[in-house]
């Protein structure tokens, strides 16, 4: 278990590097730097003023000091500092992290207790009218993209009762039935699309078990029909969807972008967007590593959960 | 005749009451917080002297005063409309040739200390990069502004004197525009790209970046009373549509201004009736930038033959809904107070009936050898933004109809200035605003030679004696003439052809009070008069 774990934590440190290299270059590759937005922001170039500026903000020396700079200070703890702000990257990166992990988890909490449920009774009542429902439901969740329906749930609320939830961001010790308001939402509009991929997952996989013979031995042995659904045969098929809760967490830390604007939600992938057309290298390298971390950590923690729910899967032994 | 005396007196009763309730109603109350709409994060903070961006402006403006501003009760500015707010008075000497101030003795910065002649210096010194300027801007967008002034003179702690070239009756339009406020001599121009040390009538409280600016009323604001609102904040929220859903929800009080169209408008009071709609200039224009400098627009046929060919009543019928006016290189009155009005346009290229204008058009480009079978392939230019692409759409469609064939190529806002600042391309769809609605803060920026914002790299003598000429002129009379020709010198040139200038529907909820549009969306919403009554 532990080589196991120490390799895939090598393996992690390669991607990592390999992430940094790439988010480096393709920032430095696109069309314009800080400097340009700075001018732009005046209405005007000027170029000693421009020399001057790049060197304030050290964008003068070569690209693989500026490369390995920035590494040694990561590797610290050093975020550097935002070139739009002109703080330090952690204090504006620090605030966004809750909200984005909050608004995925919860996003994460809708899909499971809506799409596994539903994904039971689909497969359990196959080819019945209920079954055909429900996964005209969840095709309806999987077109329907989420920024969309966030968007048609504000415009919906806005139309009918006059209201919307709260524009600014409000914490939960300041007001927790507000701050649920405001992360239900949009964690309902994201929940809906994830839980009819786990829907769809959790009928084809429980379809699947429930042919097994050990099902038909479970039957035979004059086992209840729920605890052969709830105890045997999902607890085999619920690996796929395992998978799935791990992929979807990592998409939504940094796939968030137009559910997090449209909701006016300080998270992550929103300033990430930002960022970006500011050409905020500070912030951008270090909210890109973090949403990398992210993904690996993820997908060790569904990996690593596979040992516990099925016994045949042991690292290491 | 008994029931009609009863009558009547019932009636005045009525009458009078009412009247009371009204002149009640109008009285200001003192307290309260207001939300107001940003549509993106402040892009440099309160650094206003380092950028040209309403996003910095606006949201700053309660923080900062300058020597003199605009009536912040009064729609259109003008020099009339001047009033004295750092300085308690100014005087003009020696024939336009001093300009003295005369600063208040009781105003304190935000951080305690007193502001003196010395901070006025400062900021002047450090904008018109004076040998002597104590500071230097990182970037400095504005400096053409005071190219005439020679020397600026703390003659005692609370007067100043600012020496001039010659005379320019617009300096003080210039000084009190939302783009000039006075920074602190003891605080680095370079900390207000985070935090905020003003003499305005709010301090700033909180700046959460990418999400709000939290203001608190300033108990020591010069002027006794005032501001009357305790709390400010300015929400930022990046997404259209959900800017105009928080404005109609009533998340927010005021709208941005700009913002606004006339269909968004329209909408919105359908939506909610009791929203005030106040129409108003922005003293910003859709304009066609062609570089001069290179073919085939350095022939001034071609670029007559731009100007001639675009429709501007179609381009502000099919893209602003009728939410622009017809204009020349100044704003037209009633939504400026420089500009040549519809009539005197109508014989310059491109305003007259759109067919005939075609016909000139087609005419000017068969004379250099295009016709539609044979167009003229060039690439026009914009930002990638909505509102460009949308005019650019409108005026390639415009142009194939003369025998000009553009495609578009977006140009990120990254790039966009750098662009045009080099001349790195043919012909472009631009947007200007001017930062106060005066011919000097134009000419001198848009169309003086060698000026960096001058995109076209148009220059002539002739031109810049006129700019010249009207800027010393001391008869506003006389200078409104002077102005009339030099406009249509430059729409004859087709120097920057000008489509239209753009109308905001600045929108409030009723409660909100004294919040009044200008005709320029730089100068208003220093918030000192603002009050609710809900």
């Amino acid at each position: 278990m532990k080589t196991y774990l120490a390799q895939r934590l090598g393996i992690a440190a390669l991607t990592l590097f390999g992430m940094s290299l790439v988010i480096f270059v393709l920032l430095r590759l696109a069309p314009g730097d800080i400097v340009d937005i700075l001018f732009s922001t005046g209405g005007y170039v000027n170029p000693s003023e421009r020399v001057a500026i790049e060197k304030e903000l050290g964008l003068d020396r070569p690209l693989w000091v500026q490369y390995l700079d920035w590494i040694r200070h990561l590797c610290v703890g050093d975020l550097g500092k935002s070139y739009r702000y002109d703080l330090p990257a952690w204090e504006i990166i620090r605030p966004l992290i809750p909200v984005t992990v909050e608004l995925a988890v919860l996003s994460l909490i809708i899909a499971v207790l809506l799409g596994v449920p539903t994904g039971v009774i689909s497969a359990v009542r196959q080819d019945t009218a209920l079954d055909y429902a429900l996964r005209v439901v969840s095709l309806a969740g999987l077109s329907m993209p989420s920024f969309w329906l966030a968007m048609v749930i504000i415009l919906v609320l806005v139309a009918w009762i006059g209201w919307i939830p709260p524009v600014t961001y409000v914490s939960p010790w300041e007001n927790f039935p507000l701050h649920a308001i405001q992360f239900l939402l949009p964690a309902l509009a994201v929940g809906y699309r994830s839980s009819a991929l786990m829907m769809r997952i959790t009928r084809s996989a429980l379809l699947e078990v429930m042919r097994e013979d050990y099902i038909r031995t479970a039957r035979a042995k004059g086992q209840s029909e729920k605890t052969v659904i709830w105890s045997h045969a999902l607890k085999n098929a619920i690996l796929p969807v395992v998978t799935v809760i791990g992929i979807e967490f990592a998409f939504l830390i940094g796939g968030l972008v137009v559910t997090e604007t449209v909701f006016n939600l300080p998270g992550v992938a929103r300033f990430l967007v930002q960022a970006i057309s500011w050409r905020d290298y500070p912030i951008v390298q270090n909210l890109v590593m973090f949403i990398a971390v992210v993904v690996i950590l993820s997908n060790l923690t569904v990996d690593m959960l596979y040992g516990v729910l099925d016994p045949r899967v042991r690292y290491g032994s | 005749m008994m029931r009609f005396r009863v009558a009547a007196a019932l009636w005045a009763a009525v009458a009078v009451s009412s009247l009371a309730t009204n002149a009640y109603a109008q009285t200001p109350k003192p307290g309260g917080h207001l939300n107001i709409m940003l549509r993106e994060d402040l892009s440099q903070g309160f650094a206003v002297h380092e950028t040209s961006t309403i996003s910095t402006s606006y949201p700053s403006l309660p923080c900062f005063n300058n020597l003199v501003f605009f009536d912040q009760l009064k729609r259109t500015e003008s020099l009339e409309t001047l009033l004295p707010e750092l300085a308690e008075k100014w005087s003009w000497q020696d024939n336009f040739r001093n300009l003295v101030f005369f600063l208040r003795k009781d105003v304190k910065w935000h951080d305690g200390k007193p502001f003196t002649s010395r901070d006025v210096k400062f900021t002047f010194d450090m904008l018109r990069e004076a040998p002597e300027a104590q500071a230097k801007l990182r970037i400095n967008p504005r400096k053409d502004w005071y190219t005439n002034i020679e020397a600026v003179e703390a003659a005692d702690p609370h007067t100043v004197v600012f020496r001039l070239k010659r005379p320019q009756p617009s300096l003080l339009l210039m000084l009190a525009s939302g783009y000039t406020p006075i920074y602190a001599a003891h605080v680095p121009p370079a900390s207000y790209r985070t935090g905020c040390v003003g003499t305005g009538p709010f301090k700033v409280k909180e700046w959460r970046k990418g999400e709000y600016v939290d203001y608190v009323k300033n108990p020591d604001y010069f002027v006794k009373g005032r501001p009357y609102l305790d709390t400010l904040r300015y929400v930022v929220i990046e997404n259209r549509g959900t800017r105009v859903s928080a404005l109609q929800a009533g998340k927010l009080d005021v709208s941005f201004p700009g913002e606004t169209t006339k269909t968004a408008s329209e909408q919105l009071k359908k939506a909610v009736p009791q929203l005030v709609v106040t129409p108003v200039g922005q003293t910003v224009s859709d304009n066609i930038i062609m570089n001069v400098k290179k073919p085939p627009f350095d022939n001034p046929k071609v670029r007559l033959a731009v100007s001639y060919g675009i429709d501007r009543r179609g381009l502000i019928q099919a893209v602003h809904q009728g939410g622009a006016v017809l204009g020349a290189s100044l704003a037209p009155k009633p939504w400026g107070v420089w500009g040549i009005a519809e009539q005197g346009l109508q014989p310059l290229p491109g305003y007259g009936k759109a067919a005939d204008m075609k016909d000139k058009a087609r005419k000017l480009m068969a004379e250099v050898g295009y016709t539609p079978e044979k167009p003229l392939k060039v690439e026009i230019v914009t930002r990638a933004i909505a509102v460009y692409v949308d005019m650019a759409s409108f005026v390639i469609n415009e142009l194939k109809q003369v025998g000009i064939e553009a495609t578009l190529k977006q140009v990120e806002t990254a790039q966009w200035h750098a662009m045009a600042t080099r001349g790195d391309y043919q012909i472009g769809a631009n947007l200007t605003g001017l930062g106060v609605d005066d011919p000097d803060a134009n000419f001198y920026e848009n169309y003086a030679c060698g000026s960096p914002r001058n995109y076209s790299q148009y220059c002539n003598e002739t031109v810049m004696k006129m700019i010249d000429q009207q800027s010393q002129e001391l008869n506003p009379q006389k200078r409104l003439e002077m102005l009339a020709g030099l406009q249509k010198k430059l729409e004859e040139d087709a120097a920057r052809p000008i489509l239209d200038w753009k109308l905001d529907y600045f929108t409030v909820w009723p409660h909100v009070h004294n919040m009044i549009p200008h005709n320029n969306i730089y100068n208003f919403g220093r918030m000192t008069d603002v009050w609710r009554d809900k």
